[in-house]
């Protein structure tokens, strides 16, 4: 009876609290994440040599730090320099940036698998680079990414719980506490796994159907 | 005689250390069908990619409607692109639009037309092409045969002034090869200008107003079919007319 108030005064308040968090903190993360990472994608491949360069470093950069680095960067570094963000910004900035990064490397094999005769048809006609890529092209390579760029949103779904060091309390934030308070980490902690894995079956769900809706009559994939 | 509608001078290209088309020039007049014979690697596709810039010649000059087309200025090159249609040996249809929206994205993106407009213009140029029943279906659903004519009808809508045609039914079943043919004949009966490369002779010494033959990226020789196929100068002409004849037959 005990462990039933527990539960009901307690941890599902909180928990639900940092649910929401968590939620508010993945929406715009995996949007902006997967601008970033288009816009990106098509820099590195179309971009003139210096912005390829560019768009490439940052890959290098965003990929090549662990997260909590970036995290520990935007929160507790720019204040140095007189830049100052609420935990919420600094965890949805490093996030949306970590995963374009990831995202633009999807895209850019996409792209790069699109044939040729694509861009000289659309040229023969008069489109210009920009309509080109735009119209043509990349409405192709995103049909081709999405498995890849999908399995970036459920990973983002994931390390959204690294929020919490830069104090931003979401799910595993409101967990970490209750636990700490009163040991019992082993239920606690089953609960959130088990939240974080409907999430991510949800989003599992909601992509498969995104790429259904696109897929292209002659594009069905088939079981041999 | 009225001024060529397109005039080509010394075009040249070299990929490396290879020349590809060592100075080719042309003259055509409007309503011409000019036909581009010779082995592969002669240059014929060089030849019909730089006449639209999709590759940049080396050297050399052109004017449509004797205006010089300075393909350096991207507005020039892309107003120019629009007057010469092309047709791919490949198709090279839109694979994420169906045949209507293949035809109608030009217009309403090229050309800025509304997408109503556009939309009544593709269905014109489709059931010209008698796709009239097809317009829903995506590239994949079609035939070679049909996947050709929807590529000509996209060119068609953009209402271009020369059409160039880089080998059309090469990548055709031979039963489809008529279908493409009686659109490409129409065009040519309704007055289109056109320079097709193709190895079916039986079909261009029927339609051509000039066959010119290629070796090398240079212009061998040239000259109405009967002069061509039965009384050429050249000794390399003849053996390749000969050989050709011998493999696309029905003369």
């Amino acid at each position: 009876m005990e462990e039933w108030l527990y539960i009901q005064t307690e941890v599902y308040p909180a928990l639900l609290k940092g649910f929401w968090v968590s939620i508010e903190l993945i929406f715009p993360s995996a949007i902006c994440g997967l601008v970033v990472g288009i816009m990106v994608g098509v820099l590195r491949v179309y971009g003139s040599r210096p912005v390829m360069a560019a768009a490439n470093a940052y890959v290098a950069i965003f990929r090549g730090i662990p997260l909590v680095v970036q995290l520990f960067i935007w929160y507790f570094g720019l204040p140095y320099i007189g830049i100052y963000m609420s935990p919420f910004t600094a965890a949805v900035l490093g996030f949306s940036l970590c995963s374009g990064a990831y995202h633009s490397e999807y895209i850019r094999g996409a792209l790069l698998s699109i044939k040729r005769g694509q861009m000289l048809a659309a040229q023969s006609l008069g489109f210009h680079k920009v309509q080109m890529i735009f119209s043509i092209i990349l409405p192709q390579a995103i049909r081709l990414a999405l498995p890849g760029c999908g399995n970036e949103i459920i990973y983002l779904i994931k390390y959204s719980s690294l929020a919490y060091m830069i104090t931003c309390i979401e799910l595993t934030g409101q967990g970490k506490i209750l636990a700490s308070n009163s040991f019992r980490y082993t239920e606690i902690f089953l609960i959130i796994g088990a939240c974080y894995l409907v999430m991510t079956s949800v989003a599992s769900y909601i992509l498969g159907r995104v790429e259904d809706r696109l897929r292209l009559p002659g594009f069905e994939h088939r079981r041999i | 005689m009225a001024a060529p509608i397109l005039r080509i001078e010394n075009i040249s290209k070299r990929y490396g250390k290879k020349d590809v088309l060592q100075g080719a020039s042309l003259e055509v007049n409007k309503g011409d069908l000019k036909i581009l014979i010779g082995p592969s690697g002669a240059g014929k596709s060089t030849l019909l990619q730089c006449i639209n810039f999709l590759v940049k010649p080396d050297e050399g000059r052109i004017w449509l409607d004797e205006q010089e087309v300075h393909y350096a200025h991207k507005r020039d090159l892309y107003a120019y692109r629009q007057k010469v249609g092309m047709i791919f040996q490949d198709f090279n249809l839109f694979d994420h639009l169906n045949a209507l929206e293949n035809v109608r994205i030009g217009m309403v993106k090229v050309k800025g037309m509304g997408k109503a407009e556009a939309g009544e213009r593709a269905v014109m140029e489709l059931e010209r092409v008698g796709l009239g029943d097809h317009m829903q279906k995506y590239p994949a659903q079609l035939s070679g045969g049909q996947k050709q004519r929807v590529s000509i009808a996209r060119a068609l809508a953009m209402d271009p002034k020369v059409m160039l045609l880089d080998e059309p039914t090469s990548a055709l079943d031979p039963e489809l090869v008529g279908e493409v043919h009686a659109v490409i004949r129409d065009l040519g009966n309704n007055g289109m200008t056109m320079i097709m490369a193709t190895h079916q002779i039986g079909f261009a010494s029927s339609l051509a107003s000039e066959i010119i033959f290629m070796e090398d990226g240079r212009i061998l020789e040239r000259g109405t079919p009967d002069k061509i196929f039965n009384h050429a100068e050249n000794a390399r002409t003849r053996e390749f007319c000969s050989k050709i004849t011998e493999l696309y037959g029905e003369r």
